[in-house]
């Protein structure tokens, strides 16, 4: 009944002609992909599957995994630290792609539209380098400075400099809500320089008339951003949207770096809880359980992003 | 069809081959003491060159390979590498001769239980460890099948000592006109002194282990070796609502609150404490005796002692870490002669020389004061049956537990009631399988 009401796909127009086939078909291309298939199935398929079964299992790590049914799936259920965990995630998202990429947008274009038009492309990569900076640092190097500049007492810079205007000294990674805070930060500033980059790889595909013949028109700097900028570059802001989400859903080592999961477990996050579980309490099972929510969750929200990716560029090929 | 049948073949006699080699190289690995050459010994530590086990692990391996011939081949690892990784690695061919691991049920028992190092009670006989070591010493270094301390059989040998105790700043209380003092109530008057003069007395730090040490203390004031046996080897089950550690946890909460520890204190760091007393900022902290050698070198701008932890019959501590040797070891009989080196006079000699607590020294060669006072104290908890061990111990990763439950109580976050709920839930989950 549904699939009978259910409206047709709108029908795809004809792309770039593909590339033309062999006679023979394309049985021999299997033959350059069984390396690629048999990394796969070595470095992914196998440990998920692996995974998967332990999270039936309570293991210590070493010697035979004791089966116990669905006991981890019903742990997890009623985990307060686990629902903590992912509820962090969600500000997560907020500092690693939300920010980021409506940021990075706006800078974006700023430097290729304004600060590359009237003070040369030289300056405009540099700006772009200095914002790419903090992808390059490891982060355990960033995660120590951050901790000497957030560091309590009268000690770390930032209490320094509130000092100086007479502010009194704040514990910013022991109280609850500022350590999350500063957490989210660092990930803005961390994740800022990636989207910058991207859409300005993006925005060379502009041709600068359409700008020119927009302002001609007496467009202004939004409208421009608005009309050509965003049209223009959707697909990057979807890569870029998609990698960040699962890199936010994955986050460990600024987490393990700078706080540690605390204060009492204020900053945990998925992946840092499985790594607890798996490594200080030796609890094998129940941290693959994590992990394999983790997965599933990640997979999920791919393959959400995805399918309206593609459904939007469907529709902008249909001319709709 | 034949060419099929003929790889099928080929194939099956291969996997045979393969599966044949491993068996008997899992065979060849697993015994006793096969399979080494017997001139090399695989060495596994991760203490520092400088630091006072590094200085006699070093002049061990000298003289092991002057009397054995053998070579050593030693890896340096860090405790994080070992206590995380140790227990894949052991389980396997790669495995060493001889390790250094950690102490206690959730570490080396959790070794012993799984069969993953040896029982060398044999070699303890033959080489008469035992009567070199003080029956508190012994309580880490053997365990029972299920891998809780204190059992029968034994699992490792301690080099060295540490406990728990309270350094002070000597001068910063003779210019408050303070006396160090010698029971409970004259360290709260202290305390209050220091906080009336607007100094913060004790260092502290809630990101690590100094807070959860100082809360285990606190308990220790009030329990006695029951509390500790109950805690620790799971005798009985402990009330976490008791009087140990209500107490404990109420006081820790005034600490905070009457400001004998900083408001933020649940960000600190070990390292940050120990150089607030190393800088003069804090004239007291409470920490284990392996800061004494870095205070002996660094704390230099004015005088300092260290004591037990006033009016207390019980202090944390236990043996140091353990040479244990890997069931899969090749050499096991090499890493005896080790291990028996190191309990030679002149090698705990340059750990006691050094800021650390030897446990089979002879007391004529310790010719550092400093150290000689040190080890003296330390010789008066062991004589006192003092040893109380660590409060992460019972459980794996009742570490992070402990840090995570007490920034919650000193933020505010929760009070001492839900604290010791909280804790006491963890560590029965956690304990479970041993009680």
């Amino acid at each position: 009944m549904s699939l009978a009401t259910r409206p047709r796909r709108t029908a795809l127009p004809p792309e770039e002609p593909s590339i033309p086939q062999r006679s023979g078909g394309t049985g021999g291309y299997w033959l350059y992909l069984l390396p690629g298939f048999a990394l796969l199935l070595i470095i992914v398929i196998v440990p998920l599957v692996w995974n998967l079964l332990l999270t039936f299992t309570k293991w210590k790590g070493v010697r035979t995994p004791e089966f116990i049914g669905l006991g981890n799936w019903q742990k997890i259920l009623t985990d307060s630290d686990f629902w903590t965990s992912f509820t962090n995630s969600v500000w997560m998202i907020l500092a690693m792609v939300v920010v980021p990429t409506i940021v990075g947008l706006i800078v974006a274009a700023l430097l290729f539209d304004v600060v590359g038009r009237k003070f040369g492309g030289k300056v405009g990569a540099f700006l772009r380098a200095t914002y790419y900076l903090p992808q390059i640092l490891p982060i355990a190097v960033a995660g120590i400075v951050i901790g000497w500049i957030v560091r309590p007492g009268g000690d770390g810079a930032l209490n320094q400099i509130l000092g100086a205007f007479g502010i009194p000294a704040y514990d910013w990674l022991g109280q609850m809500p500022s350590a999350l805070i500063v957490l989210m930060l660092v990930m803005v500033w961390v994740q800022l320089g990636y989207p910058v980059v991207v859409f300005m790889a993006a925005l060379q595909r502009v041709d600068p008339e359409l700008y020119e013949a927009a302002e001609l028109d007496g467009a202004n700097w939004l409208q421009r951003f608005t009309a050509i900028t965003m049209s223009i570059i959707r697909p990057e802001i979807f890569v870029v949207t998609l990698t960040c989400t699962i890199a936010a859903l994955k986050v460990f080592g600024p987490v393990y770096i700078i706080t540690r999961g605390g204060p009492a477990g204020a900053t945990l996050v998925p992946a840092y809880y499985a790594y607890q579980e798996f490594f200080t309490k030796r609890n094998v099972g129940y941290g693959a359980t994590i992990a394999t929510v983790l997965t599933i969750v990640v997979v999920i929200v791919s393959i959400i992003f995805i399918r309206v990716q593609n459904s939007l560029e469907r529709k902008e090929r249909a001319g709709l | 069809m034949a060419r099929n049948i003929r790889r099928t073949k080929t194939l099956a006699m291969l996997a045979a081959l393969t599966a044949t080699g491993v068996i008997l190289s899992g065979c060849t690995s697993g015994g006793d003491s096969g399979g080494g050459d017997g001139d090399t010994l695989k060495l596994w530590h991760y203490e520092g060159a400088d630091s006072a086990m590094g200085k006699a692990w070093a002049e061990a391996i000298k003289i092991f390979e002057e009397e054995t011939g053998a070579t050593v081949e030693f890896e340096e690892k860090s405790f994080e590498q070992i206590q995380k990784t140790a227990s894949q690695v052991l389980d396997t061919d790669a495995a060493p001769d001889l390790m250094e691991f950690n102490k206690g049920n959730a570490t080396a028992g959790f070794l012993a239980s799984t069969g993953l190092i040896s029982d060398i009670s044999d070699a303890v006989d033959e080489y008469g460890w035992d009567d070199k070591l003080a029956p508190s010493l012994q309580t880490t270094a053997k365990y029972t099948d299920d891998g809780v301390m204190g059992g029968d059989t034994w699992f490792g040998i301690p080099n060295y000592g540490e406990f728990v105790g309270v350094y002070y700043n000597e001068d910063a209380f003779a210019a408050a006109g303070l006396e160090i003092p010698t029971t409970y109530d004259e360290f709260v008057d202290v305390l209050d002194a220091f906080v009336a003069q607007g100094v913060t007395p004790l260092a502290e730090a809630g990101a690590e282990y100094p807070l959860g040490q100082l809360w285990y203390q606190l308990a220790l004031l009030e329990g006695d070796r029951g509390f500790v046996d109950d805690y620790q080897l799971y005798k009985n089950p402990v009330d976490w609502q008791g009087p140990e550690v209500t107490s404990a946890t109420e006081t820790l909460k005034e600490y905070v609150d009457k400001g004998y520890i900083a408001s933020d204190v649940s960000s600190v760091k070990a390292e940050d404490a120990g150089v607030s007393f190393i800088n003069g900022t804090s004239p007291i902290f409470v920490s284990g005796s392996w800061w004494f050698g870095r205070f002996v070198s660094e704390a230099t701008g004015f005088d300092w002692t260290m004591t037990a932890f006033p009016g207390a019959d019980l202090s944390l501590g236990s043996s140091g870490n353990l040479w244990v040797v890997p069931e899969n070891a090749a050499n096991k009989d090499l890493a005896y002669q080790f291990i028996d080196i190191t309990m030679r006079p002149e090698i705990q000699a340059i750990i006691g020389n050094n800021g650390g607590l030897p446990v089979a020294a002879d007391s004529a060669d310790i010719t550092d004061e400093k150290s000689a006072e040190l080890i003296a104290t330390f010789n008066g908890v062991l004589d006192a049956d003092g040893l109380s061990f660590y409060p992460d111990w019972p459980a794996p990763g009742f570490y992070d537990v402990i840090v995570q439950e007490l920034q919650g109580l000193v933020t505010g976050v929760q009070d001492a009631s839900t604290t010791n709920a909280n804790l006491g839930e963890q560590y029965d989950e956690g304990t479970a399988e041993f009680r």
